[in-house]
């Protein structure tokens, strides 16, 4: 069955009617996945007889009589959640045996609709970061030039077919640009839509779980198992207000998407380009079109910077070889600490943890994280604000076309890849990153933008723009 | 030069919820290490901290209880720091904005007048785990089941003026706190901890001199006994004309003196910031109108009650209210043996002295309140004297027997018994001629000693009612 030119509804049909079973589908994909993965690099675990034990568990449930939605299909998840099932190596060298004795709500919720874990998909070191180029095995290569990175390794497995969904974090922008870079689509939901119970986020204000798929419509079947009240995630307290599936979608024709024409001016010309084409297109297709600004956009990537680094200094105390990671030896606890750490943090990591301690410290908290939430709020105006003008904002998810996997991570030059991604980030909408054209032969993504709790409509637009469009996948040459 | 003390004292008290503060967990005591834990409690990567909606009613009852203004709108903060007992690498403290403020209650100062003492703030926070150090000394150990349990802190404005004050400070404290049943606050068993900022100044003075911190005092009257050495320390540094070093002391309860732990070189930065893993918590206004509605009636209403509805003087009436459990232990008392001055005079008598002994409070001894008035009723129905049943006390309080059959097992029953009395009395009266003639001539007041002589023969089981009466009739008849 090649996953990537069914819908997830018409896969999890094929496999509860019995055309496929989930064990042979799992099988078939495991297969594809050895082999694809020897030269991608997409998986830090490869699952193997756990998931054909579950998909045989899926198939007796089948046969039962049991509907479900997400039958036998193969899910790829991000080896910073939690899944007590395989190792969860959150992108340290120090957790490659690490066996979360929990796993999250939302990997739970997928297997419990059918879904089947393939595998971890591989993340940057302690899942800083965009790219994949800090990661402990080294970077996911892109599947359409491997000698790129692939941004998300759950972008390239969805890409590869090698699973129907990716689960994935996003905070300053990983899986949007991982989209992007891929050609598919990501969805970072409205904060709170899905819980993060059990993903292992550096910045708590900003990490959310999100979904990687082929279309807007696989985006909301997932969605629709995903999203909810979780009481072990206080964030979700705002799915009570309203559950998937209960937003009536408008005719695409009636869109107004807002242009901050000003945005696109941070790009450089080629890639500026493949955008302006691409919203003459969609003003073909119907879509009406309305500029506007997005004054704050440099301002709130620092302050993204300075919350999410501050975080992370604090999320990341807790790898100190006491309780977690393995304690090396040492004279006393000083010494423990400094050279545990040493070892569990990656550069990345550890160069994070110092710019968090010094941005908190006394003297410098006023200065810098006083002014950065600040920005915060200022940030979630202008975008509220900027909603209230159109249905839909439409952004840019990169500023460049993917690194080269022999690229060094560069300080700070790679966090300025978070520009268009971050600030959504900051706003807490809902935001789908969707392959807006190509250049040189790559992918390049945008970011379609809502209020709260319009993921559906985000969807349905993508969906139209995408297929009218027939940009993707990889026809237009 | 004449010096003024200027002390504040920080409690921690541990609130009696069922479970933790963040978690599910029972917040109880187990012998056994690292069983109440979990993934959240443990601060395994990827769990989120739920809030006891329990443990913050407790805090708001406390707050109301000590006069405070509540927040209706408040958070939790991290405060960072490393060590091996705090499982995160931080713990959750209220630090920006405290749940209550403002408060006071009511002492007795030094001269018998009544002194408000301030509280500045009252807050939430988590207790953190236990280190055990290895009887070889060459490792350590942490247990985590105290990790997360749910503490407010009260902290005094440097409104008390001597160690005495700062007992009288604790001990009301701990009433109010008992009395609103937020928690035990037993000091020797940590669920009342307390530091003390102490300073001194040129009595006159407007500004305060610099202070040193009081840590490790494991009863009140190690509170009292530091507070007081610290003084004498800090006046002779003062008459030497030499300056008091800003340090961290920690009391030493074998040596009774204190010992520097560190200077202010090696203070804390917290580098605190909200956390954005728990929502806010938001009150309304009635629920702390509810709130204050719903406290119970404190010890002053109380002794003020005992002495309206049960007669009783100010003293016991004061003494019975010293602590809820006593009052408790006193009013379950009358339920069946309904004569209060009795009942008062024992349990401020034998039965606190057995307490003291024990060192136990009311409600943690096996003799209910049951087994006092079933000792008092066979006082009246004359089946032991008032002397056994204060022997009969003792053994019952020590075995955990009932009364009654502790009387039986010890054949302690009064000797009610005439026939066996007079051959008693009659021995006694030839034994003691001298006596009896006095009585004769008119010196009855002898008869008290006759009468004892009779007690000492039975070993003091005889009914000494009857054995007076047949005494006089074998005198005089």
């Amino acid at each position: 069955m090649e996953l990537r030119k069914i819908s997830i509804r018409q896969a999890a049909e094929a496999v509860s009617c019995g055309d496929i079973s989930a064990h042979q589908l799992i099988e078939e994909t495991l297969k594809n996945c050895s082999v694809l993965n020897e030269g991608l690099n997409i998986f830090t675990h490869l699952a193997g007889i756990d998931a054909l034990e579950q998909a045989k568990a899926v198939d007796r449930k089948i046969e039962k009589g049991e509907r479900l939605p997400l039958a036998g299909l193969p899910v790829a998840v991000k080896d910073d959640i939690c899944y007590g099932v395989l190792p969860t190596s959150f992108g340290s060298p120090a957790f490659k045996e690490f066996f979360s004795p929990y796993t999250a709500t939302a990997v739970e919720r997928l297997m419990d609709a059918g879904a089947i874990v393939i595998g971890k998909t591989n993340l940057d070191d302690m899942s800083l970061g965009s790219s994949t180029v800090t990661s402990p095995i080294g970077p996911t290569a892109n599947p359409w030039d491997t000698e790129r990175t692939a941004g998300s390794a759950g972008a390239a497995a969805v890409a590869t077919g090698l699973c129907m969904l990716a689960l994935e974090s996003d905070s300053g922008g990983a899986l949007r640009q991982g989209a992007s870079h891929c050609g598919v689509i990501g969805l970072r939901p409205t904060t709170g839509r899905i819980s993060r119970y059990g993903l292992n986020a550096s910045s708590s204000s900003f990490g959310q779980i999100g979904i990687t798929a082929i279309s807007g419509e696989n985006i909301i079947s997932a969605m629709e198992v995903l999203s909810g009240f979780d009481s072990r995630d206080a964030s979700t307290a705002i799915c009570k207000e309203k559950p998937v599936g209960q937003d009536i979608v408008p005719e695409t024709r009636e869109l107004i998407i807002g242009y901050p024409a000003a945005a696109f001016d941070h790009l450089v010309p080629d890639l500026r380009e493949v955008f302006e084409q691409a919203r003459e297109l969609y003003t073909e297709l119907g879509f009406q079109f309305v500029d506007l600004e997005l004054a704050l956009l440099p301002e709130a990537l620092q302050a993204y910077y300075v919350i999410a680094l501050a975080e992370s200094s604090s999320n990341h105390s807790r790898f100190d070889g006491v309780r977690f990671g393995a304690a090396e030896e040492a004279g006393d606890l000083e010494e423990l600490y400094c050279e545990s750490r040493g070892t569990i943090l990656g550069r990345e990591a550890r160069r994070r943890s110092i710019f968090g301690t010094l941005l908190l410290s006394k003297g410098n908290y006023d200065l810098y994280y006083r002014q950065a939430l600040k920005v915060w709020n200022l940030v979630r105006r202008e975008f509220t604000d900027a909603l209230t003008k159109c249905d839909l904002l439409m952004l840019p998810a990169v500023n460049k076309l993917p690194r080269l996997c022999s690229e060094e991570a560069g300080f700070p030059d790679h966090w300025s890849d978070d520009i268009f991604c971050a600030p959504v980030s900051l706003s807490g909408m809902p935001s789908l990153s969707l392959p807006a054209g190509q250049l040189g032969g790559l992918p390049v993504g945008m970011q379609l933008v809502g209020r709260p709790f319009s993921e559906e409509i985000l969807a349905a637009a993508c969906d139209r723009m995408v297929r009218e469009i027939k940009l993707f996948p990889h026809g237009n040459s | 030069m004449e010096f003024e003390v200027v002390i504040g004292l920080e409690v921690h008290v541990e609130l009696q919820t069922e479970s933790k503060l963040f978690c599910a967990c029972p917040n109880s005591f187990v012998p056994e290490p690292n069983v109440n834990t979990c993934p959240v409690c443990l601060g395994f990567p990827g769990a989120l901290p739920q809030l006891n909606s329990n443990a913050v009613q407790q805090a708001l009852t406390a707050s109301v209880a000590l006069n405070c203004e509540i927040a209706l709108f408040s958070y939790f903060d991290r405060k960072n720091y490393f060590y091996p007992d705090m499982p995160k690498g931080y713990q959750l403290s209220q630090y920006f904005e405290p749940i209550g403020s403002r408060g006071y209650i009511n002492i007795e100062d030094d001269n018998g007048l009544l002194k408000k003492i301030r509280i500045g703030r009252i807050h939430m926070e988590e207790d953190a785990g236990k280190l055990v150090h290895a009887v070889s000394g060459d490792a350590s150990m942490v247990d985590y089941n105290r990790a997360g349990v749910p503490l407010v802190e009260i902290v005094t404005e440097p409104d008390l003026s001597s160690p005495g004050e700062s007992r009288r400070y604790l001990e009301q404290l701990k009433r109010i706190l008992q009395y609103a049943r937020v928690s035990d606050c037993k000091m020797e068993e940590g669920s009342l901890r307390c530091d003390a900022n102490i300073s001194l100044r040129p009595v006159g003075s407007e500004v305060f001199g610099s202070k040193t911190e009081l840590k490790n005092m494991n009863s009140f009257k190690a509170v009292e006994r530091s507070l007081e050495h610290e003084i004498k320390r800090q006046r002779d540094i003062l008459m030497r004309g030499e300056k008091v070093l800003t340090q961290t002391l920690r009391w030493d309860e074998d040596k009774q003196e204190t010992v520097v732990m560190r200077g202010k070189l090696e203070a804390h930065d917290y580098r605190c910031f909200t956390d954005s893993e728990l929502a806010p918590i938001e009150l309304t206004p009635e629920e702390v109108d509810r709130a204050r509605a719903a406290l119970p009636e404190m010890a002053e209403a109380r002794a003020a009650r005992f002495i309206d509805d049960y007669g009783l003087p100010e003293y016991d009436a004061g003494v019975l209210t010293s602590s809820r459990c006593l009052a408790d232990y006193f009013e379950s008392c009358l339920k069946t043996y309904n004569n209060p001055k009795v009942v008062s005079n024992w349990i401020m008598g034998e039965f606190s002295a057995q307490l003291n002994n024990a060192g136990l409070e009311a409600d943690q001894c096996s003799f209910r309140p049951s087994d006092l008035a079933e000792l008092l009723q066979m006082i009246d129905e004359g089946l032991i004297s008032g002397k056994i049943a204060k022997e009969v006390l003792e053994k019952a309080f020590q075995s955990g027997k009932e009364p009654r059959v502790v009387v039986e097992e010890e054949g302690l029953l009064q000797i009610s018994d005439q026939s066996e009395l007079e051959s008693i009395v009659e021995k006694v009266v030839n034994e003691n001629a001298d006596s009896v003639e006095k009585y004769r001539s008119g010196a009855t007041r002898v008869i008290g000693f006759l009468v004892g002589q009779v007690m000492k023969e039975t070993g003091g089981k005889a009914n000494p009612g009857l054995v007076n009466e047949l005494l006089v009739k074998k005198i005089e008849g």
